[in-house]
């Protein structure tokens, strides 16, 4: 009976579409102010507007470029510093508060700071995301690298095993599934941070267009924003499951 | 360089062990004054209330630690650290889970320390998983197999680097007993086809009667050679030969 079904991708297309569909008869129909809830196809003609004048590639670009910076230094630094903090017991001692301390607290919290300290342009953003979206990273990495199983070690060491290669063959690939969980966090935290921190203070990007349309009551324009910002969150979420299955075969995570 | 079945391989001369204390713990002695020859080519079982120090025994040997007093010789030498000719297989099988069987057997021999051995690394691969009959699950990841097929590619990824001494801490005692009694069997096979020596700890005495060439029996903690049975016995033994069940008895006797 199996063959007879329709793919479960299709299936999983029904509740949008039917969402999408009511949204707009509901707008043609005038049953809600068109003012407030325009029809999809208003956005996404407004969405081709933006395309073919460029505005959209300007916007996007700033914005991706402030993510990518910050969220590379994120990844950077926060693996560096998990791996070393779970290493070396001083270092984590005297990292470890300061980690807790900032955790907690609303990245856009120190964004007025970070204005003061880099300006309005790139450098406060990608500052805020490389703050923000390093915590998952770190905090992954140093599980990853607290939790290796001690026999993995003693094993390989057994079997004739440098430092070295224990490192490169053992320490790193049984730390990958946690450092991925983190990195994969970390884009999220990032994609996040950016669009508000932009709606804060900023003078070109995918958050300052989405206010800006606000401000002017182009609500269609808002809403084709969101889809933007909607499909590369979750093009980019399928992209780094790829990327597991692609590096991490073995791995068997419970997929969410 | 092969040694002589019948040779003295492993020597335990006045050893002793303690964990030192810290600040809030008490030292433990965990061993003393224990004396143990192992002659190549032996299959020596060792029993002994839980808790009393048999795996430490084994950890001294492949050289996980070192003892506090007294001298754990292997070929007439002190052990300094691990190393190939003695190998361990963990209760837990310590596989690496992001290499496939094959490539689990493979990595001892791809280590820079075995290069030179002139061994051919297929053919090594392929004879072992043949002997541990897993050649049907060569591409598999460890997180694919089965109990005792995991403990089978870890006895074939130690029989690999061609040690002298298998070290088996209750390889067994996570398995079924079905799957164990098989096991039991498998041992014996790979013991006889490939003469290695093997210290085998378990805490299943019928076990070590059915499998043993002498059995080694530990006091309680701190532990020492209580008594060596010698099991004069033909093989293969049974569970319900009631000559098998007189030695378990009198060594049961032993341990209340």
């Amino acid at each position: 009976m199996r063959g007879l079904a329709p793919p479960r991708s299709a299936v999983r297309l029904i509740g949008p579409l039917t969402v999408l569909v009511t949204w707009e008869l509901a707008a043609r129909f005038g049953l809600v102010n068109t003012l407030l809830l325009p029809p999809p196809s208003k956005a996404l003609a407004d969405l081709t507007v933006l395309i073919s004048s460029g505005y959209l590639w300007k916007a996007l670009y700033a914005s991706l470029f402030r993510v990518v910076c910050g969220f590379a230094i994120a990844v950077a630094v926060g693996i560096a510093l998990g791996a070393a903090m779970a290493r070396v017991r001083p270092l984590n001692d005297f990292f470890d508060p300061l980690v807790e301390l900032l955790r907690p607290i609303s990245p856009l919290a120190l964004f007025p700071l970070a204005i003061l300290w880099f300006g309005i342009g790139d450098g406060s953003k990608i500052f805020v995301i490389a703050l923000a979206a390093s915590f998952p990273v770190i905090l992954n990495t140093f599980a990853g690298a607290r939790s290796i199983d001690t026999n993995l070690i003693r094993a390989s060491r057994s079997l004739g095993a440098s430092e070295i290669e224990i490192f490169k063959g053992i320490v790193l690939p049984a730390s990958l599934p946690h450092i991925f969980t983190g990195v994969r966090l970390a884009w999220g935290i990032s994609l996040i941070v950016i669009i508000a921190a932009e709606m804060v203070g900023a003078t070109v990007g995918m958050g300052y267009m989405v206010l800006e349309a606000q401000q002017t009551f182009r609500t269609e324009r808002v809403f084709a924003g969101i889809f933007v910002i909607g499909v590369i969150g979750f093009a980019t979420d399928l992209g780094f499951r790829r990327l597991r299955r692609w590096l991490l075969p073995w791995y068997r995570e419970t997929e969410t | 360089m092969a040694i002589e079945s019948g040779q003295e391989l492993v020597r335990f001369d006045g050893v002793g062990l303690t964990f030192p204390g810290g600040s809030a713990r008490r030292p433990v002695e965990v061993i003393r004054q224990l004396d143990l020859s192992v002659q190549a080519g032996e299959f020596v079982a060792v029993i002994g209330p839980s808790g009393c120090g048999k795996s430490t025994l084994l950890s001294l040997l492949a050289g996980y630690l070192t003892p506090s007093s007294g001298r754990v010789l292997f070929r007439g030498k002190p052990i300094s650290g691990p190393g190939r000719e003695r190998m361990m297989v963990f209760q837990q099988p310590a596989l690496f889970p992001w290499l496939t069987t094959e490539e689990n057997v493979a990595y001892g021999l791809r280590l820079k320390a075995n290069r030179s051995n002139g061994r051919d690394v297929k053919e090594t691969v392929a004879a072992m998983l043949q002997l541990v009959q897993l050649d049907g699950f060569a591409r598999h990841y460890p997180s694919d197999l089965s109990g005792g097929m995991r403990q089978r590619l870890e006895i074939a990824r130690a029989l690999a680097v061609d040690p002298q001494v298998l070290l088996m801490d209750e390889p067994l005692a996570a398995l079924d007993a079905l799957t164990r009694r098989t096991m039991q069997r498998e041992v014996l096979h790979i013991w006889e086809k490939t003469l290695k020596t093997i210290l085998f700890v378990t805490h299943d005495i019928d076990e070590a009667v059915i499998m043993a060439d002498r059995i080694v029996v530990m006091a309680q903690r701190p532990t020492f050679v209580l008594e060596i049975e010698d099991v004069r016995l033909p093989r293969p033994r049974l569970r319900e030969d009631p000559e098998v069940g007189k030695v378990a008895r009198r060594l049961s006797t032993l341990l209340e």
